[in-house]
């Protein structure tokens, strides 16, 4: 990934508009693929039912009822409406807190992966501009973290302490952005080369503002694309954290949770563990067949494709 | 020769400052995220003297430095001390215990704990990779050496389909499927061999798209380089190229692959599937072990965790040094 971003980036001309450009086109390259029209109506249809589902169905993600418990989705013999994928063992409507749970995971993931991306790039185009001393030091800091794996992380600190959103973006962003920071700062060092930088400079830019003004704007998009299939990966992790008890904590709903507590009843009542995890592998299948379209789209176009 | 030894003498003195420094990042977070383990050791009704008197005793009120430097000084002899809550014989013995009657001797040695348990985990491991090596090396193989058509539109739906499926749901439905429904295998614990394989499929699943994407990108990459095409000019046949140079050419970055990214998502995995399974691993074991404030256990797997993926991308970048001498390390 470095390497082609590299290469495409090597050729001279004025970095900013070339690269608004390009990025114009891998979009209409993907947006011309059948799967990303697929995969975008997909999305486009769960977010309007995670947005308007919780007005227009008629039942509660949260209230229990005896007298709905273990019903069936509507399709099954059984079923009954309002509940159109059935309810779990306290009689909760299984869609609306899947719904939830799909707002709240991608909420995570969202965040975290902004943040990492601002976090690792900064950290990347600071040490790949500055260069000696200051490289080698973060640069080890990388390694260390990347020594680290993310799951011994995360639940050492959620864990101990009490988990909240919060913390668990904060442990996601910890974890993953090493990885931004390599790429930024690889391609940082074959940008700084460029003349367009040495121009600024002898103009009497600052540092700051050549990293930020030009450098940043140059090098970001093709990274950015990536950070799509970031999104999916964080979603799962929000979902393993729910499960194994360390992520959002009841009463709000989340994948993890629910999917747990499916379990106990898997024989008699499926469905609990099923349905929400059916939802979750369609927002996130969505999620990754964008990223995977862009990241082609990005990589055909840089190798001089149309 | 001469390149060996200075390679592995330049990598292991790096390796040694990165484990270190993880070591001091798990044991500093340890200590000062909220969580008092004497608290679950001494159970609810310890008083307050008695806590501080036990706390004081393990050493957990001295200085963090000076506890890192104790515990360090005692990892070179191989000894990670002794869990906090488990017993010699099995069982745990959390929050049953007066500040009197706990005594450290009874307690389990932490290297025993690990020994017990890594072998689960490494046929685990095993097989999960063997598995996803079993999928992922005919659908990338077919995607790299057939770019844009049927083969490689089937990559990316297989390995888009397979990364967005959580391991822990399609743990529990292979639990339902195979086990609960059927009987066809064994799931929850381990009683043999077989309780092993529900759990390496799911470890396969979250492996192979990775797999797929590296090998199907790095044949494809090597199909368009000049050497290919001069092969062929010279009148060599399209199956001796691939088999006799394409294949050496694409170990390169996959090599690569399994150091950078494998390890850390295998590692993952583990923990994350010998939880589902309840599959006596090191993942379990690490996990209670957080749930009971086993600090002594946490910092060991931590360690070792991060010495066996420093070790590993060692030998890989080895490896794919001599495999192509181009490469400088």
């Amino acid at each position: 990934m470095t390497s082609s971003t590299a290469t495409a980036a090597a050729s001279p001309a004025t970095p900013k508009t070339r690269y608004r450009g390009v990025t114009a086109r891998i979009l209409r390259r993907a947006w011309g693929q059948t799967e990303m029209k697929l995969a975008a109506s997909i999305f486009l249809a769960l977010t309007l039912l995670t947005l308007f589902g919780p007005y227009v169905i008629d039942a509660s993600a949260t209230k229990m009822s005896v007298a709905n418990k273990f019903l069936p989705p509507i399709f099954m013999e059984g079923g009954k409406l309002p509940h159109f994928l059935g309810t779990d063992q306290l009689g909760r409507d299984l869609l609306l807190r899947s719904l939830i749970g799909l707002r709240n995971a991608f909420a995570i993931g969202v965040v975290s992966v902004v943040g990492m991306f601002i976090l690792g790039c900064a950290i990347g185009i600071y040490s790949g501009y500055r260069g000696g001393l200051t490289d080698v030091i973060l640069m080890r800091l990388t390694d260390v973290q990347m020594s680290i794996p993310v799951v011994i992380l995360a639940i050492t600190v959620l864990g101990m302490s009490r988990p909240s959103p919060l913390t668990i973006i904060a442990v996601l962003i910890l974890a993953s952005w090493p990885v931004y920071a390599r790429v930024a700062r690889g391609v940082t060092l074959a940008e700084r080369q460029k003349e367009y930088v040495r121009a600024a400079k002898i103009l009497g830019a600052s540092d700051l503002r050549i990293m930020v003004r030009h450098i940043a704007p140059s090098i970001l998009p093709p990274i950015a694309f990536v950070a799509v299939l970031d999104v999916a990966r964080m979603m799962i992790f929000e979902a393993i954290f729910g499960f194994i008890g360390i992520g959002i904590q009841p009463p709000t709903p989340t994948f993890g949770t629910i999917i747990a507590s499916g379990t106990q009843y898997l024989l008699n009542a499926w469905w609990i563990t099923i349905v929400p995890g059916v939802l979750l592998a369609l927002a996130l299948g969505s999620l990754n067949l964008m990223g995977g379209v862009l990241e082609r789209a990005r990589n055909h176009i840089l190798q001089g494709g149309e | 020769m001469a390149f060996a030894i200075e390679f592995f003498l330049r990598r292991i003195s790096q390796g040694v400052v990165i484990v270190i420094l993880v070591a001091f990042v798990i044991f500093t977070l340890l200590r000062i995220v909220p969580g008092d383990p004497i608290r679950i050791i001494l159970g609810p009704m310890a008083s307050a003297t008695a806590l501080e008197e036990k706390a004081t005793e393990l050493g957990l009120r001295d200085p963090i430095y000076v506890q890192f430097g104790r515990f360090m000084g005692q990892v070179t002899t191989g000894d990670f001390g002794r869990s906090f809550i488990r017993g010699a014989q099995g069982g745990s013995a959390g929050g049953s215990q007066d500040a009197v009657g706990y005594n450290p001797e009874s307690r389990a040695s932490v290297s025993a704990l690990i020994a017990n348990a890594l072998p689960y985990s490494l046929q685990l491991a095993a097989l999960g990779i063997a598995f996803a090596f079993l999928v992922a090396i005919p659908i990338g193989l077919g995607a790299g050496l057939r770019a844009g058509k049927w083969p490689d539109r089937l990559g990316l739906y297989v390995s888009s389909l397979f990364v967005s499926l959580p391991n822990i749901w399609v743990g529990v439905v292979l639990i339902f499927l195979l086990s609960a429904k059927t009987g066809w295998l064994p799931a929850i614990g381990y009683q043999g061999f077989a309780y092993t394989i529900i759990p390496a499929m799911v470890l396969a699943i979250e492996l192979s798209p990775v797999m797929i994407r590296a090998i199907s990108v790095s044949v494809a990459a090597n199909l368009g380089e000049v050497y290919f095409d001069v092969g062929l000019v010279r009148g060599l046949s399209r199956r001796t190229m691939v088999a006799k140079h394409v294949l050496r050419n694409a170990a390169v970055p996959l090599l690569n692959l399994f150091g950078a990214q494998m390890i850390g998502m295998l590692l993952g995995g583990l923990f994350v599937v010998e939880y589902i399974f309840s599959y006596p691993g090191i993942g379990m074991l690490t996990i209670n072990a957080v749930f009971q404030r086993d600090f002594p256990i946490i910092q060991a797997v931590a360690i070792l965790a991060s010495a066996a993926l420093v070790a590993i991308n060692m030998l890989v970048d080895f490896a794919s040094t001599t495999i192509d001498r181009r490469l400088k390390f």
